[in-house]
């Protein structure tokens, strides 16, 4: 069944190809809001559904792209794994493909690594309808260009997802959350002090004169850091499932579109810059996200996130006129559109979602 | 496909690199070089000495030298070759087609280190011990260890790892953004110091690893580590490999963060005991372990894993903390190369690459040693046991041909034994020249999408030419 669901998308994307029309790769649609306006026909990936195989001995799962991430969280935490990244659920129905393919981790990116991080292997559908199949199941290999970390993040644009290896782990034995009443500028600083000593913290946020950070592992790290950090101890109500799918209070204005919600990705150091707005802050001060109350100048905030070794990004808002990503240098741009011509030549999926013209 | 005259590599003509060697030597005088024992010294890296002579050889001082030379190099299709130190495996820094070696060794500035932010920015050259030297006093250290001291620059254009990737990754995972010379002589960034990486495609992941035959990177954007508070280090004997092996897998199950964990089979440790006059120990299997923490958290691991360890009849354990009985012990493991070479003055050796999934470990590692046995050649096993990456070395006699080939052929079913259980014919050494068969064998119709890459970054095909991807067209 999955060789015919399988056969049927390739051909689907040969005659689109050979029409040069557009198609939209799409799972469960929980990231619609993402990138720049979509175009073409749907093509939905949730008939290429289930785990093909999971070996928690290994700490590696191989699933098919339209597999609903829940069923893969389920699935390790059942063995006493998770997925590291703590990839992001935008609602009901996010399955694997598209959480690889727009890059996306959750809280713990900080500290355990990217989406990235963790792909192994991956099967695609190039352009032309042709099945490939990059990396492997094991952490290790070198053999050729790594291809497959490659299509994190490249929004579709490159290949439509059929098969993703993760790499997992066992879940902490123990987590838990820790909040302290400070400003931005000095939780900026603080997490950065505590960030390069030996403490567990698997996740911060700063929001409304507050920091909270997580702690997780071993029973007694876990304990003396709690001691070192201070504060208090939050119990049930810490935010990170909140956060990580974006359901906080903070995000809602932006999530229900009456508000536009920019992600500035920047050194964990940059210093707190008041944009005229609402400020969250994670991932030891790397991530800000943003909703201003007046429409910012674009430019300006993309110019401020560079400065600060980073980019910005249009994330969620009713207007993109200013696009959704950060402009690239002519020189990278250029690498970009070779790429984009090896694996689809002729321009029909995804087309214009990550950039105009490809 | 039809192939145009661009997809036949070949040597340059003599005139072109006359003029291009005249050229060079206007602009860089005596950074030039053209005699036979320096050209001899770029030729190879370590492995197989079959050498390949570059034509000339540059040392450039930075960016804007390193695209001048590849702008130079481009007009007339002659083939350019970064190189670092020389400590590659697979023949990677080999000049199959002559042209001009950019050595890269007088860029070796560390150019920031923000202690803050856990990162620095190196030029290429830098080599791994260097920059652990100039990060002293900050706390902060480098952990990537693939033994040699390399450039930074070679080990992220072959995607290095070493003894402690389970813990700390491999330069796939730890290189933030690179600087690129691109085949048209383009200065090109990547990443950024930000931790996600950086809007449109994650060009830092094609270009580490891609040895150096998409572009030259001349600066890596690297992450930090804080030094561990507490390392300790320990050895344990086991009455056979599915004993180790099993031990290992149990840890990993259990999310303990052992640094470093690596398995020596019976004839490798006998090598090592000889060579290192390693005392009380037996020619057993053997788990070389490194753990990095807290004290309390080192003295959890350690004896966690010594429990394990008892649970499938591994010996006791033999500790080392102090610094200096760490360092002897970890020298028997990496001095492990010379103590095979020892077993057989006058031979020469070469390792294989395979890494299987864990579960499969056991398994290849008992049906090579089993095909070992057939071949009557010696190849004891290092393996780095907690990613399923093992190295068998082979010793060969270099003036019989027949005892070569016979290495060879063993070499190849090790990796396509890798393969067939589901891994890969590296998973560190990269392919350079020595496995383009085994690539295919691995990826079949992926490497030509691989293919239509290099003609797409370089479409002369004059970057690193003839390693990593087999090009049709080519001798």
């Amino acid at each position: 069944m999955a060789e015919a669901a399988l056969a049927e998308l390739q051909e689907r994307v040969r005659a689109a190809a050979a029409e040069r029309r557009p198609l939209r790769i799409r799972g469960g649609g929980t990231k619609d809001f993402y990138g720049q306006a979509l175009a073409g026909e749907v093509l939905d990936t949730r008939s290429l559904s289930g785990i093909v195989s999971y070996e928690p001995t290994e700490l590696v799962v191989t699933a098919r792209a339209g597999t609903p991430l829940s069923e893969i969280e389920d699935a390790l935490a059942a063995r006493g794994q998770m997925l590291a990244f703590e990839p992001p659920h935008h609602g009901d129905g996010t399955t694997l493909g598209g959480v690889v393919a727009a890059g996306f981790s959750g809280p713990r990116r900080a500290s355990a690594g990217a989406a990235r991080d963790f792909v192994l292997g991956v099967r695609i559908v190039d352009g032309s309808g042709g099945a490939l199949a990059f990396g492997g199941r094991v952490i290790k290999n070198v053999a050729g260009f790594d291809v497959s970390r490659l299509m994190c993040g490249a929004l579709g644009t490159l290949g439509v997802l059929t098969e993703v290896s993760l790499k997992c782990v066992p879940r902490p034995r123990v987590e838990t959350t820790r909040v302290i009443d400070c400003d931005a500028g000095e939780a900026i600083r603080r997490i950065n002090e505590w960030g390069a000593k030996p403490l567990p913290i698997s996740a911060t946020c700063h929001y409304a004169g507050r920091l909270w950070l997580r702690l997780s592992g071993a029973a007694a790290a876990v304990q003396s850091a709690a001691g070192t950090i201070g504060g208090s101890d939050v119990g049930a109500s810490a935010p990170w499932r909140g956060l990580r799918d974006q359901v906080h209070d903070f995000f809602r204005p932006a999530c229900e579109g009456r508000a536009t919600l920019w992600r500035l990705s920047v050194s964990s150091t940059a210093p707190w810059t008041d944009f005229g707005g609402d400020m969250l802050i994670e991932w030891g001060g790397a991530l800000r996200w943003l909703i201003p109350r007046a429409p910012v100048d674009a430019a300006a905030l993309r110019a401020w996130a560079q400065q600060h070794g980073g980019h910005a990004t249009l994330y969620r808002g009713p207007d993109k006129s200013a696009g959704a990503f950060q402009p690239l240098s002519p020189a990278v741009l250029g690498l970009h559109q070779r790429l984009k011509a090896v694996f689809d030549p002729q321009g029909v999926l995804n087309r214009g979602r990550l950039y105009a013209g490809f | 496909m039809t192939e145009s005259a661009d997809d036949v590599r070949t040597r340059p003509a003599a005139g072109d690199v006359a003029a291009l060697t005249a050229r060079l030597r206007a602009d860089y005088g005596e950074r030039v070089v053209t005699s036979h024992a320096v050209r001899e010294q770029h030729g190879h890296g370590e492995g197989l000495a079959d050498a390949a002579l570059p034509d000339v050889v540059v040392f450039p001082h930075g960016n804007e030298e390193v695209a001048a030379v590849v702008r130079l190099c481009s007009a007339t299709r002659i083939p350019v070759i970064a190189f670092g130190v020389g400590t590659s495996l697979e023949g990677h820094v080999a000049a199959l087609y002559g042209g001009v070696c950019l050595d890269l060794s007088q860029m070796n500035r560390v150019l920031e280190i923000n202690a803050e932010d856990l990162d620095c920015r190196a030029q290429a050259g830098v080599t791994r011990e260097q920059l652990n030297a100039e990060l002293k006093g900050t706390g902060l250290f480098f952990p990537i260890d693939p033994g040699a001291n390399a450039t930074l620059g070679g080990m992220a254009s072959t995607r290095a790892s070493g003894t402690n990737a389970v813990r700390y990754g491999t330069m796939r995972e730890n290189v933030l953004g690179l600087t690129v010379v691109t085949a048209d002589g383009r200065i090109v960034r990547t990443g950024s110091r930000a931790r996600k990486s950086s809007a449109g495609y994650d060009l830092t992941r094609l270009y580490v690893g891609a040895e150096g035959t998409l572009g030259i990177i001349t600066e890596v954007q690297l992450r930090l580590y804080g030094i561990p508070e507490a390392i300790s280090a320990a050895v344990c004997q086991f009455p056979d490999l599915k004993s180790a092996v099993d031990t290992v897998i149990v840890a990993t199950q259990l999310g303990i963060p052992v640094a470093r964990v690596e398995l020596l089979d019976g004839v490798q440790m006998d090598a090592c005991i000889r060579y290192s006059r390693l005392d009380g120990f037996e020619a057993r299997p053997t788990l070389f372990f490194e753990f990095h923490g807290t004290e309390a958290g080192v003295r959890e691991q350690a004896q966690t894993i010594q429990s394990l360890a008892a649970d499938h009849g591994g010996s006791a354990f033999q500790w080392a903390s102090a610094a200096e009985d760490r360092s002897r012990l970890w020298k028997a493991r990496h001095n492990a190369y010379y103590a095979v070479l020892a077993l057989a003055p006058g031979r020469q050796a070469f390792a294989t690459d395979a890494c299987v999934p864990i579960s499969r470990l056991t398994e290849c590692v008992l049906e090579t040693q089993a095909d070992v046995a057939t071949t009557g050649l010696v190849a004891p096993i290092v393996g780095h046991v907690g990613d399923g990456n093992f190295h068998l070395v082979i010793l060969f006699d270099p003036g019989s041909a027949d005892e070569r080939a016979r290495a060879e052929a063993l070499a190849r079913r090790v990796s396509l034994r890798a393969i067939a259980m589901g891994g890969t014919c590296t998973g560190e050494h990269g392919i350079g020249v020595h496995k383009l068969d085994a690539l295919v064998a691995e990826h079949g119709d992926a490497v030509s999408l691989m293919q239509t890459i290099k003609r797409a970054l370089d479409p002369h095909d004059i970057m690193n030419p003839g390693k990593t991807v087999p090009m049709p067209g080519r001798g």
